[in-house]
């Protein structure tokens, strides 16, 4: 569903932007996560089915800032701090206090500021990332990948990886036992 | 209880703060409840200078003996200070979103006195009993870009235009104009991690 609606359970008083698209089949904590939305795009921000916006969870989109989010994900509460795309496939999981942001030190826009342009975050299906890891603009999170706790990350992680630390690194591997999961990251 | 929507989104009368607290011109000061953990008995306890911009994830939680000082046109977008005794942010900062920064561990090393804070520090505790912890200033200076999630220790000076990765633990000095990254934060030389 499109348009300006406002969530039956909100507690803030503003309906959602026009230009964010969330699946009806989905659960947002309140519009207060748009605090800071500023993005024009035509789609700003767009939430697929069974996907799960929880408290604390915040998009701080500058004009050009565009999120897509795909199905059966769960944002238990990071800040999308972008002036730019950031893709998320289906069957994430998003830990607390993570920040996914195009810069290192990103920030909310002031009404009418233009921003930066920056570079696109991609992060594919069925990736896990960890309470208080930092995605950055320029990251590819191949499908399935594991970020870990803390993590700072700014480069391209393979499909199955497992990286952690800081500076990150891969410490492991979570391939699928069975097949029948797309595999496409594999190279 | 009634949520006042304007507490959280700056449009609160920023003049209802306490006398302690000095705010500069053109200050943009989002959610009133970052400076509900202002225990400062200092006057002025915090100084915020001109043009500058709180946003809702900052929170200035100081002792009684804290004194925070944040220069002109400085950006706080989620920066959490533990202050027990000077924190002195220079012009042209930014702090992103989940930095900290704390000018002491709140609580002594030495073991047996560790035992006697924590029953002091206990919900039926006496405060005022409280064995005393080491504090020592943090300074940043101007021009300072402080990445996601950095946490700055005590006793630390940050040189004018420097760098502070996203995810760094800062615990010693850092020289201006370099970039630090890791924990515990370290100059990087070349390119590599932003």
């Amino acid at each position: 569903m499109t348009g300006s609606r406002a969530l039956e359970h909100d507690w803030f008083p503003r309906p959602l932007p026009a230009n964010a698209a969330i699946d009806e089949q989905n659960w947002l904590h309140s519009s207060y996560a748009f605090l800071h939305y500023r993005s024009t795009r035509p789609r700003g921000l767009r939430a697929g089915h069974d996907t799960g916006i929880y408290v604390e969870t915040f998009f701080d989109l500058g004009p050009k800032g565009e999120v897509s989010i795909g199905n059966f994900c769960t944002l238990a509460g990071p800040i999308v701090s972008t002036n730019g795309r950031v893709a998320i496939g289906d069957y994430v999981l998003i830990s607390r206090e993570v920040v996914i942001a195009d810069s290192f030190a990103a920030m909310p826009l002031a009404p009418g500021a233009e921003g930066q342009p920056s570079e696109e975050i991609t992060i594919e299906d069925d990736v896990w990332i960890g309470t208080r890891a930092v995605i950055l603009g320029g990251a590819h999170l191949g499908q399935g990948s594991i970020i870990g706790a803390g993590a700072v990350i700014d480069f391209e992680v393979p499909a199955w990886a497992v990286v952690a630390g800081n500076p990150a690194r891969i410490v492991s591997w979570a391939r699928p036992s069975h097949s029948d999961m797309e595999v496409e990251g594999e190279r | 209880m009634e949520i006042e929507i304007r507490d959280l989104t700056g449009e609160w009368d920023y003049a209802t703060l306490p006398d302690s607290i000095r705010i500069g011109e053109d200050c943009y000061l989002e959610h009133r409840g970052s400076f509900e953990r202002m225990r400062s008995l200092r006057n002025p306890g915090l100084l915020l200078g001109d043009r500058v911009q709180v946003y809702t994830w900052s929170a200035f939680s100081v002792e009684p003996d804290g004194v925070i000082e944040i220069g002109d046109d400085s950006t706080l977008a989620g920066a959490v200070f533990w202050c027990a005794g000077k924190v002195t942010i220079g012009k042209r900062v930014v702090l992103s979103y989940n930095v900290v920064i704390a000018d002491s561990d709140f609580h002594p090393h030495d073991p047996e006195l560790r035992r006697l804070d924590a029953i002091a520090v206990s919900p039926h505790g006496d405060r005022l009993r409280r064995p005393p912890s080491v504090v020592e200033p943090v300074v940043i200076e101007d021009d300072v870009v402080v990445g996601i999630g950095a946490i700055i220790l005590k006793g630390v000076r940050i040189g004018a235009g420097a760098s502070v990765c996203a995810g760094s633990v800062v615990t010693s000095d850092v020289p201006a104009g370099s970039t630090v990254a890791g924990n515990p934060a370290r100059v990087v030389t070349q390119g590599g991690q932003r």
